[in-house]
């Protein structure tokens, strides 16, 4: 390996990029615009349906008839839990559960009171927990819920406020929609730059006769490839602080940056260009590498939790998630970045650094200079 | 003493100087009266040749690409390979480039074989491939710096420009180039490395006459400085107008080989001097009498076959002698295009 020819590869790559406007545009300011433009729709906006977690500490026929009214709404999927009442939050964390609702005991029995005139100011608190992170889904859940308890309050005593709901958010931190998507954005991003890249040294420097000239230039393959994923690292880096000083500046957001996070970024590049030269293997004409490359992108962008969290998907499709590596980045850099979960982060990294691996070497394997 | 053969650079006439390793020698064209320099090389060339191909083939399934042909390059020559599209010079001037694999043969450049000396043989040669862009957003000259960067050996990237005569483009962006100054960097990028041999694969395909003839000159310049050029292309004139040694190609096999006058004398028609609107009687006669074969056209021209230009002289000469009376003469050589056309029945333009 000479370094030489690394920096001299690398140098040309960076001016070649700075003197592409449509490049840049895609590259860095396309990214920055989706966060302005997601971030200011998502940010106070509601959303779909989801599953809600119970718990009915009183069993009554007036906390079944809650649950089952909750569940015709056709926006929340109810289900019931034995869950101890002092062991809620760890149940909350270990089940990594989204939004819970605790039906305390006396429910039924303070309706009562009230209907009857015993004490018309008795009140029941119903406890909705939530992730604040899901904001988006929880204000359309909490609203949902908020609507059941006016009808109850409303059919039960004339619309007396005997029920309430008392927020618990399940995760300490104020976190946002913001906070989901940023990191999401960054993946997306690197992954796009990566696979277009890679793709287009595969496509167009071959149909531009720029690989027949190197092959026979004593530049070597494995120089010239560490060269473009040099290339390829210092874009991700770019893109990735430009789209966490937007995120800082414009929403006030608070991010952590570890050795995770820098492990991720780099696992991802070597991944999706990896993608990228094995897509490129099989493409050869420069206008099917754009498709090519749509149709890798485009389904990870809106199947693997960038723009959407992964339950707001049918569960066919959330099992299909599961296996892009694009899902595992998104989530590494969520944990490893914003809720500084440890187990999950280096969960999340250590799947991203196997399909790095896998990606890169087959990539490496497949891609060759020589005309058949 | 050492041989080189020259073009003039304002109108293209050919010829042969001798001068010392090293020597500089200042010519004036007999033509045009142009003055220009001619540098010889340093060393004297050996015998070797610059490249040797035995027996190269190359099969795609039941298809012949190349079959089983071999051919010899003199070093400071420039050979062209001339042949119709699909004849199979691309797949064999990669397969010498070591850019495709061949299915059976031997390859050898400057007497190492490819096979297992191509790392050595990369720094003594520069290629431009069929149909090459490089790098969009680089300058002319980033871009030569580049490339001159990948190599041990690097030519000065001031003198590669003045050569090429790109000084007022250095600064352009590759992308913003017309065609022919594209092609001309493209030759640029291949000296990088001041190369011995350079391998032009169809330089001026595409390109309008004007720019065609731009790169003409840089292709006899490069002969001028005892570089060995290796030229495919399939238009007729680039082989004539720069080739000292031509192989035509054919459906894979070469059909034919030597130097123009070679290949025109042995496959042509040699050439044929009209005598226009001749008013004198038995002319057909007097040439047919000196030895010479005279036949009358349909318009009533004479026409008069001569293997070699010093009989046109005679046969002036003649009608001198004769006082035979005419409007005009004038002389008609074959080219190869009459030689492709007798070797294989078909137009080297169509012949694929």
């Amino acid at each position: 390996m000479r370094i030489g020819i690394i920096l001299a590869s690398f140098k040309s790559d960076i001016k070649t990029f700075v003197r592409s406007k449509g490049t840049l545009f895609w590259t860095l300011a396309f990214p920055i615009l989706l966060i302005l433009i997601f971030g200011a729709i998502f940010s106070g906006a509601g959303e779909v349906e989801y599953e809600l977690y119970v718990i009915d500490f009183d069993e009554s026929e007036m906390s079944e008839l809650f649950i089952e009214i909750l569940g015709e709404t056709g926006v929340i999927k109810t289900k019931v839990v034995d869950v101890e009442e002092d062991k809620i939050m760890d149940y909350i964390e270990e089940n990594d559960i989204k939004r819970l609702i605790v039906i305390p005991e006396g429910y039924e029995e303070t309706i009562g009171i009230v209907q009857m005139g015993i004490d018309e100011n008795a009140t029941t608190n119903l406890s909705f927990y939530f992730d604040q992170s899901e904001q988006q889904t929880n204000s359309v859940v909490r609203s949902v819920i908020n609507s059941v308890v006016i009808n109850m309050n409303m059919e039960t005593s004339g619309g007396k406020e005997i029920i309430h709901i008392k927020d618990v958010e399940t995760i300490s931190g104020d976190f946002d929609f913001i906070d989901f998507f940023l990191p999401g954005m960054i993946g997306f991003t690197i992954m796009q730059t990566c696979v277009y890249g890679s793709l287009e040294r595969n496509t167009k420097f071959r149909k531009d006769g720029i690989l027949r000239k190197l092959l026979t230039t004593p530049i070597t393959r494995s120089e010239w490839i560490f060269s473009k994923m040099l290339f390829q690292l210092f874009l991700s880096f770019v893109s990735a602080v430009l789209i966490i000083i937007i995120g800082i500046l414009i929403f006030d957001l608070t991010v952590h940056v570890n050795i995770f996070v820098i492990a991720i970024i780099v696992a991802n590049s070597f991944l999706f260009t990896g993608i990228g030269m094995i897509v490129g293997r099989f493409v050869k004409e420069e206008e099917s590498a754009g498709m090519a490359g749509g149709a890798i992108t485009f389904p990870m962008m809106f199947l693997a939790g960038t723009f959407f969290p992964l339950e707001q998907m049918p569960e066919f499709l959330q099992a299909f998630a599961r296996v892009l590596p694009l899902y595992y980045v998104n989530e590494g850099l969520r944990n490893a970045m914003i809720y500084l979960k440890t187990d999950d982060t280096i969960f999340h990294t250590t799947i991203v650094l196997i399909f790095a691996c896998v990606f890169f070497v087959a990539g490496l394997l497949l891609t060759k200079w020589k005309e058949d | 003493m050492i041989q080189k053969k020259v073009s003039c650079p304002n109108c293209g006439k050919t010829t042969t100087i001798f001068g010392l390793p090293g020597e500089v020698k200042k010519v004036v064209c007999s033509s045009c009266f142009t003055e220009g320099k001619v540098t010889f090389p340093k060393t004297v060339s050996d015998t070797g040749a610059a490249i040797e191909v035995s027996n190269l083939k190359k099969v795609y399934g039941d298809l012949v690409a190349v079959n089983g042909i071999s051919f010899s390059v003199k070093k400071g020559v420039v050979f062209s390979f001339l042949g119709p599209n699909g004849a199979g010079k691309t797949t064999t001037v990669e397969m010498i480039e070591n850019i495709r694999e061949p299915t059976a043969g031997i390859i050898k450049i400057l007497g190492k074989n490819i096979k297992t000396s191509f790392d050595d043989i990369k720094e003594k040669i520069g290629i431009l491939p069929q149909e090459f862009h490089s790098f969009e957003r680089l300058t002319v000259r980033e871009t030569l710096e580049f490339f001159s960067k990948l190599y041990k050996k690097r030519a000065n990237i001031d003198d590669i420009i003045e050569a090429m005569d790109l000084g007022d483009q250095e600064k352009k962006l590759y992308m913003n180039l017309s065609g022919g100054l594209k092609q001309r960097v493209g030759v640029a990028i291949s000296l990088v490395n001041d190369p011995d041999i350079i391998f032009l694969d169809e330089p001026t395909t595409g390109l309008d006459p004007k720019a065609r003839r731009e790169v003409w000159d840089v292709i006899s310049d490069l002969r001028n400085r005892g570089k060995t050029v290796f030229l495919t292309t399939h238009y007729m004139e680039e082989a004539e107008y720069l080739a000292d040694h031509i192989a035509i190609i054919h459906k894979g096999n070469i059909i034919a080989e030597g130097s123009l006058e070679e290949l025109i004398n042995k496959y042509g028609e040699g050439s044929i001097l009209h005598i226009k609107n001749c008013k004198t009687k038995d002319a057909v006669k007097f040439l047919k009498d000196e030895g010479f074969n005279a036949y009358k056209e349909s318009n009533g021209d004479i026409a008069v076959k001569i293997e070699h230009k010093d009989r046109v002289l005679e046969i002036l000469s003649i009608l001198r002698h004769e006082c035979a009376e005419y409007d005009s003469i004038d002389i008609r050589r074959s080219n190869l295009e009459e030689v492709f056309l007798h070797l294989t029945g078909a137009r080297l333009l169509e012949g694929d």
